[in-house]
């Protein structure tokens, strides 16, 4: 039997505000534990919930991009269950009107199949607390408890473990570049659940359905669902069931492991917020949001590709890359040599910062200097093999000029004195000129060496060459 | 006792004399869970302008208001040791007033009974005949007040927790409009209903006191923004041309001739001022169906409101296994029998297969409840009836908050003021039996004037302007 | 398992962490029934067609919280009223996954 992969992605991420989803606490990473709360976010009888302005302005942003309809009123509701990280005994979201409804986003994966995935909503909730787990006992840290996150959940058009790698790619890209959030995997800034079922090929219901959990990677996403589905199969052809449970993936067994089984759908007995009236957001602040939103991965794409003449390729690697796409851009502002500056940002840049392993956050190299650096190259001020001199030295933070001035390195394209160079040498070297005029085109070769070698190196190659075969056109 | 008596004696001996005769009647009444220490307080007020309006003042929470560094229980066995870290809305502005908290006050666990018989701490005594209850939930601070201990205290009303045992007890209880005042630090019951309220003697002081309290704070986003008057010098009893409505529905069902007759001189005395009364009455199903929506609201949102009682991050924690085992001993320990039977009831309605015919068909009732009070008021300035069909009742005849066939309509109408969130007040009118009696009236919402202003002019007929025991006595 | 039951009050009240003893069963089951009986009284009122009420004003608001930290309170006072901390944390018995 062919059977068909029908796979929904549920995730959360938190959103780069200062302060909590429903307190004025700030929201940080990796802080001593509970010095980061107060009294709202322990839930401590008394307190009341207060709606963070800038994540519900990061969350319009997530859901435009996502092409959401963004519902202007605003209301919260209650998801009702106990749990030692969930300090109310509550979490406040939105259950029944969630800020995005009805989005879509477009997708490729590595073997580049192209499709739509729809998005079914984004809404706005609060995370829980961090438990450590250890044999004697669990130590509770509220330090995450009320960090804004926004879900986002799809409508299950996934059908196999690389579209929802590129899924999940494309959507963390999509959060970086709008300032929405950190989208680490590794640190649990995003957090993807995903649910997988298979039927036969054709079909139009749904098999059971796993959920597979805590994946902190996008390679693990792919993998754990690869493995979901195999394991599915053989089930299923082995004429056995396959069971509703949430399960994790291991990544030493490559397979997923049981967590718990759901016996019917928990009742969360949502009911609407009653501390949190409806709130109307205000038409002229969401269109100002919208109309200032940071640029997407897809338009910057396209801008690299039609602005600056950049191929396709390079035109990925900078926009896949959001470091090297920013400070492409900043180079782009010292230089109109586009498809130079992306050779040196996505070939020579990474290369250096490689060798010397430092961070792309701690580099030295100001985007002004490798520009101005490209433009002495393109004006003929220094060769292109002087250029990977002086990119050395750039790349401990130094003005090419002051480079150039300190070696000593200024090329010679001074016109006159070069041909009088050019005239002296070509004078010394009469074998030469007979060569050249016996078809032996090397001769010019040696002759630009001679000049170079008299110049002690700065003349500039190119404009030493057209002298040269100028001159033994004359002679 | 008013805060005009109150002012004769100096600030230290005021505030002494009211922890002394707090002690003294702690025995007789059970109505202090928690004395407050007053000297830091009273060190704090050189720091003060001696003009703010409590300055110096001896007042009581009821003990589900935080104040920072100050055991504060609800009266619940699970918050027995818990120390707020963090001052109430109130607490911050009663402190900015001057105000000296000697006390925190016995209330039902949680807020959740009318008799204050549910308190840890065991049942409050009404001062006039300590054999009857106090009434509650707001049952400490009331008889607090009565007693002629402070001559002001806060209670929070979410059926009526502030009004009945006002009436209870011959003294004013005033529960503002929802948003009047902030809830942040106050220990919830159900959050929809919640109001906080107080008690006084007299009316002006019931003016001075809400334009303490009231105000808009970030922290409670139902908090209001409209402007808070001077209630105090605003006030005008001169109520001729005042429209008044009779709520019959509830003078019917009161067969207590005294209190009727108490009701119907009182009456003719304000049209006597020139007002005019006249009376409206509600849809019987509708009054008959207050009781219901109040409880299917109030135990689904207390339910919820009171799952962080966990003993995890504070409160009394029992010992357990596995944190499962810990949550439930703690709260199965921790929690009344009576609170947990509605917590039971709560999470039953909410249910998604019962939400529809249950919670949301109390939500869709309430509404058409506040339809009906919005258009009697329509016509009038205030709705007004007894506040009470019977004297404060003794303790072994009196019943928990609970369901049942014989709706006593004149019992749990004031419960309409929760639902709207519209101000009302109780104050005392005369005596049946040596007991208080009194009235209540609704009016528009943030009309708080109006009620301030009718209440004056029936203060001015009553003469019970500063009612407490030592007074009668 | 039987509604109304024994086994089905204690199985509420276990699912919102708290048990209760058999008499108090016996004071659930009373209240239910009369709860049951109090939704036809509900019943009788017509609400087709109205809305649930769910807040007492149903104004809008406008009102959001600037992102701007305004309270955190110290390590200290986070962890006060917990009953076992251990390093900086609350601590709970093993949380059984
Ligand atoms: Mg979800
Ligand atoms: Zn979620």
């Amino acid at each position: 039997m062919k059977y068909e992969t029908v796979i929904g992605i549920e995730i959360h991420c938190e959103l780069k505000t200062k302060t909590k989803m429903f307190s004025s606490a700030p929201v940080a990473f990796g802080e001593v534990a509970n010095t980061c709360v107060n009294e709202v976010d322990l839930g401590h009888p008394g307190t009341l919930p207060c709606v963070n302005k800038e994540a519900v302005k990061l969350a319009i942003k997530a859901a435009t991009a996502l092409k959401c309809e963004i519902d202007p009123l605003v209301k919260f509701d209650r998801k009702n269950y106990y749990y030692s990280d969930l300090p109310k005994g509550f979490q406040i979201t939105q259950q029944f009107h969630p800020i995005g409804k009805g989005g879509c986003i477009h997708i490729e994966t590595k073997d580049g199949v192209e499709k739509d995935i729809r998005i079914n909503r984004i809404h706005m909730e609060e995370d829980t607390a961090k438990q450590f787990h250890s044999e004697a006992g669990t130590l509770i840290d509220f330090n995450r408890a009320g960090t804004p996150l926004i879900e986002i959940v799809s409508e299950p058009d996934i059908r196999n473990g690389a579209e929802a790698a590129a899924y999940v790619e494309k959507l963390r890209t999509l959060l970086l570049y709008l300032g929405v959030s950190d989208v680490k995997m590794e640190e649990g800034s995003m957090r993807c659940d995903v649910n997988v079922s298979i039927r036969e090929a054709g079909s139009d219901t749904f098999g059971t359905k796993t959920e597979v959990k805590n994946l902190n990677s996008i390679s693990n996403v792919q993998k754990a669902i690869d493995a979901e589905v195999e394991r599915q199969i053989a089930l299923v052809s082995k004429g056995e069931k396959v069971v509703q449970a949430t399960r994790r993936y291991d990544e030493t067994q490559k397979t997923t492991i049981l967590m718990r089984k759901k016996e019917g759908d928990v009742d969360y007995k949502f009911f609407p917020e009653p501390n949190i009236p409806p709130i109307r957001l205000d038409a002229a602040w969401i269109k100002d949001i919208q109309e200032h939103m940071e640029e997407l991965p897809d338009e910057r794409k396209a801008r690299y590709m039609k602005e600056n003449g950049l191929k396709e390729y390079d035109a990925s690697v900078l926009v896949a890359n959001r470091d090297l796409g920013d400070f492409f851009d900043a180079v782009c502002e010292h230089t109109k040599n586009f498809k130079k500056a992306a050779n040196w940002v996505i070939v020579e840049l990474p290369a250096a910062l490689n060798k010397d392993n430092i961070k792309f956050a701690n580099n030295p190299c100001e985007p002004k200097h490798l520009a101005a650096m490209i433009n002495m190259v393109e004006a003929g001020e220094i060769s292109g093999k002087q250029a990977k001199v002086v990119f050395e030295e750039i790349m401990k933070g130094k003005d090419p000029k002051t480079v150039v001035e300190e070696k000593g390195m200024k090329q010679m394209s001074d016109t006159s004195e070069l041909l009088a160079m050019v005239t002296s040498v070509l004078d010394a070297n009469p074998q030469s000129i007979e060569d050249f005029k016996n078809g032996k085109d090397r001769a010019v070769g040696f002759l630009v060496g001679q000049v170079m070698k008299a110049s002690k190196g700065q003349a500039n190659p190119a404009l030493t060459n057209k002298l040269i075969q100028e001159e033994l056109k004359k002679r | 006792m008013d805060f005009e008596r109150a002012r004769i004696e100096d600030v230290e001996t005021r505030v002494k004399s009211a922890v002394e005769r707090a002690k003294e009647k702690q025995e007789e009444l059970n109505a202090v869970v928690s004395f407050v220490d007053v000297d830091s307080q009273l060190a704090d007020l050189a720091n003060k302008d001696p003009h703010a309006p409590l300055y110096g003042m001896p007042i009581v929470l009821k003990d589900n208001v935080n104040m920072k560094g100050v055991r504060t229980t609800a009266s619940s066995r699970i918050l027995d040791n818990y120390i707020p870290v963090y001052d109430a809305h109130i607490s911050e502005k009663l402190k900015e007033a001057g105000a000296i908290v000697i006390a925190k006050s016995s209330m039902d666990e949680l807020g959740m009974g009318g008799t204050n018989k549910n308190a840890y701490t065991g049942k409050v005594n009404n001062p006039w005949d300590t054999m009857r209850i106090s009434g509650g939930s707001s049952g400490g601070s009331a008889v607090l007040v009565a007693s002629g201990v402070v001559p002001f205290a806060i209670g929070t009303d979410t059926g009526d927790s502030v009004r009945k045992p006002a009436a209870y007890n011959g003294i004013i209880g005033m529960k503002p409009t929802y948003g009047r005042i902030s809830r942040y630090g106050i220990i919830p019951y159900a959050s929809s209903l919640d109001h906080v309220g107080y008690f006084t003697t007299a009316i002006e002081d019931a003016a001075v006191a809400l334009e303490v309290l009231a105000g808009r704070d970030d922290r409670d986003m139902t908090s209001s923004y409209e402007p808070v008057p001077n209630y105090a010098s605003d006030i005008n009893s001169d109520i001729k041309g005042k429209k008044i409505a009779i709520l019959d529905n509830v003078q019917e069902a009161i067969t207590n001739a005294e209190i009727k007759e108490n009701f119907d001189a009182l009456m003719k005395k304000l049209q006597a001022r020139g007002a005019i009364v006249e009376h409206v009455r509600f849809d019987d199903k509708l009054m008959r169906a207050m009781l219901p929506v109040y409880y299917i609201i109030a135990n689904a949102e207390a339910t919820a409101n009171h799952s962080n009682l966990d003993g995890i991050r504070f409160g009394m924690r029992e010992d357990g296994a596995s944190v499962e085992e810990v949550m439930i001993n703690s709260r199965t320990k921790g929690l009344c029998p009576y609170v947990r039977k509605r917590f039971v009831i709560g999470s039953y309605s909410l249910f998604e297969e019962n939400q529809e015919k249950i919670f949301r068909k109390a939500q869709k009732v309430r509404r058409l409840i506040v339809e009906e009070l919005k258009k009697a008021l329509a016509g009038y300035d205030i709705v007004i009836a007894s506040a009470s069909g019977m004297i404060a009742p003794k303790s072994e005849d009196s019943q928990d908050e609970h369901l049942s066939k014989d709706v006593l309509v004149a019992e749990n109408y004031m419960v309409m003021g929760n639902f709207s969130g519209y101000p009302s007040m109780s104050m005392p009118t005369g005596f049946v039996e040596g007991m208080p009696i009194g009235i209540n009236m609704t009016a528009k919402p943030f009309a708080e004037q109006t009620l301030f202003n009718i209440g004056k002019a029936i203060e001015e007929e009553t003469g019970l302007k500063g009612n407490d025991v030592e007074v009668d006595a | 398992m039987e509604a109304y039951s024994a086994e089905y009050f204690k199985k509420l009240a276990h699912d919102i962490m708290f048990d209760v003893s058999d008499d108090e069963v016996v004071e659930l089951q009373a209240e239910f029934k009369e709860l049951l009986s109090q939704i036809d009284v509900l019943n009788e009122i017509d609400t087709e067609g109205v809305e649930e009420m769910i807040y007492p004003f149903e104004a809008e608001t406008k009102f959001l919280r600037e992102d701007v930290v305004a309270n955190v309170i110290s390590q200290e006072d986070a962890l006060s009223n917990a009953k076992s901390v251990k390093a900086g944390h609350v601590h709970v018995p093993k949380v059984v996954k």
